[in-house]
């Protein structure tokens, strides 16, 4: 499909949401390289925090490509940390500041298992460069959660780091909701065919898939409890996180690294 | 099929032949201790860079370009559990005993590692100057290398390290040619990392140096250190930026740039562990690394499975 300029304002929102979900996913990552339990999972986090940030770009450049802006690096760097607080559309799980390797890895687990599903919701678009994306992720997906599921299933067996895998899900879980809330407008996206179904729709099966890794979802409770509105509202943890992205790029606007 | 050697001189001629050494080769004791030595700093100097740099991988300003920097961290890291991996077939220590040694402050890496990044521009300086000082060595030990298992992992290190320092080089570049304060960023890193760097070759090789005896080493580290003066100063100057060497001077007719005496004394406090950023980064290490040790725990747990 040609690049137009009039792509209905609900697509151009599901897009950024989903963009700025693996931009800040990716972004986590970033800050667990060098400090994980083994070698092997410095390397893993940062093979995934490449694959998420790689699949921001690649959406970022669908958004200006849909807008009619010439997808340069540039463009997308300005799309990417460029925009006030309020422009962004990310849900708080991906905002929130873990504290230890535990939470890190929970919401590793909860961030895949629902990005796989929601992928899916693409991979037939009508929007082709968006349905070839999420092929690309869809192999990715599978290793990540893959990674994350060995590791839990060793975890959860442990006494001892049982009870801190469910210590980290107690404060990570109920975010889980917020990945499933719809931007303002979605319903445009299945209108256009931009996707098979809509966010809300992930609610359930994301809560199964919990309830059958974690023991119960109990704790984490409706969408709607976690205060997103429409993924407008940022949690506290954002603004630092942006200072902390935006620290080079703020020391000269001019400059291009 | 293992061999051995009756005496050292039988082991030294076929050293000197251009034999290689492999892990299951009854090898003499000192040279098994030499070659251990050598390869537990290479991979705790691997590891110590990629924590080096991970303070400032966050803030990498662009997407594509974190993306860049990540895998160069990867790579870093991967470099280390690959040379831990062949440290510890030598059977001196595990890796866990080299990575308790490492956190306790009781085995070296080295000297740059000592020191904190703390601007973009010390980033980019160690991606630049570092990294090619890294691999003017590792290509000097890989040209001649006697031990097997390390020569064939420096192949593929050395390959990635030309990445890391062709990645550092066009990021110098972009800021060389780019606004004041980018450019005085860059020369404030400059000033702080030139040394460091050029230390990391050590002082002139002693006449009796085991490591170029046994192949380990193929080239004296002065000749190593020449190399890169030689490259990397009329490099920088090109670009404009000052070389932070007082005495600094060329001579004209043999060609060559002369950086002037070179005060030892930072690098062995580096080598003693009182580095400036020594002491936060061992102790750093160490917690996080005990921090996790419940998943080591349980992932070693025969009854986790």
């Amino acid at each position: 499909m040609p690049a137009t300029a009039s792509e209905p304002r609900g697509v151009r929102e599901y897009l950024l949401a989903f963009a700025d979900d693996e931009h800040l996913m990716g972004q986590q990552h970033t800050e667990w390289i060098g400090v994980a339990p083994f070698l092997e999972e410095d390397l893993a986090f940062s093979s995934i925090g490449q694959d998420e940030l790689g699949h921001a770009a690649l959406l970022y450049e669908l958004i200006l490509d849909l807008e009619g802006t010439e997808p340069t690096d540039t463009a997308v760097d300005s799309l990417a940390f460029g925009r006030p607080s309020e422009g962004y559309r990310c849900c708080h799980l991906v905002e929130f500041t873990t504290r230890d390797w535990a939470e890190a890895l929970v919401r590793h687990w909860i961030y895949d298992t629902f990005e796989e599903m929601r992928w899916r919701l693409v991979a037939g678009s009508s929007r082709p460069q968006l349905a070839a994306i999420a092929r690309k992720a869809l192999q990715e997906e599978a290793f990540h959660r893959r990674h994350a599921d060995a590791l839990l299933d060793k975890l959860l067996a442990s006494p001892e780091a049982r009870e801190r895998i469910l210590e980290a899900f107690e404060t990570v879980g109920p975010l889980a909701g917020g990945l499933c809330e719809p931007v303002v407008g979605e319903a445009e996206v299945i209108d256009e065919g931009v996707a098979a179904a809509s966010t809300g729709s992930l609610l359930e099966p994301l809560q199964q898939a919990i309830g059958q890794r974690f023991g119960y979802w109990d704790s984490i409770g409706s969408p709607a409890a976690d205060s997103q509105d429409g993924r407008t509202v940022r949690s506290a943890d954002f603004e630092p996180l942006l200072a902390r992205m935006r620290e080079v790029l703020d020391y000269d606007p001019e400059a291009v690294w | 099929m293992a061999r051995s050697w009756s005496t050292m001189e039988d082991f030294e001629a076929f050293l000197d032949g251009g034999g290689l050494v492999e892990v299951d080769d009854d090898m003499p004791q000192p040279y098994r201790q030499a070659v251990f030595s050598f390869i537990e700093m290479h991979a705790n100097s691997e590891l110590m860079g990629g924590l080096t740099e991970r303070d400032w991988i966050p803030k990498t300003p662009g997407l594509r370009h974190k993306m860049a920097v990540l895998a160069k961290t990867q790579d870093e890291i991967g470099h280390g559990h690959l040379l831990y991996m062949v440290a510890a077939d030598l059977g001196v220590k595990t890796r866990a005993q080299m990575l308790e040694d490492l956190f306790a402050g009781r085995s070296r890496f080295h000297n740059v590692f000592h020191y904190r990044a703390v601007t973009w521009g010390d980033q980019v300086a160690i991606a630049f100057l570092v990294d090619a000082a890294a691999l003017i060595s590792q290509q000097a030990v890989f040209k001649n290398c006697s031990y097997g298992p390390y020569k064939r992992i420096l192949l593929r290190i050395i390959a990635e390290e030309g990445f890391h320092m062709r990645l550092g080089e066009d990021r110098m570049m972009r800021i060389a040619e780019g606004t004041g304060p980018q450019r005085r960023m860059f020369q404030e890193s400059l000033d702080r990392w030139f040394w460091p760097a050029l230390q990391l070759f050590g002082p002139d090789s002693k006449p009796d140096d085991v490591l170029l005896r046994w192949h380990i080493k193929s080239e004296r580290n002065e000749v190593l250190r020449d190399r890169w003066v030689q490259k990397f100063v009329p490099m920088l100057q090109s670009y404009g930026f000052t070389i932070p060497a007082p005495e600094l001077s060329y001579d004209a007719e043999a060609r060559r740039w002369d950086v002037g005496p070179i005060d030892w004394e930072p690098l062995e406090r580096t080598l003693a562990q009182g580095g400036p950023d020594s002491a936060r980064r061992i102790r750093e290490a160490a917690d996080n690394w005990s921090r996790t040790s419940w998943v080591r725990a349980a992932m070693s747990n025969g009854t986790a499975a």
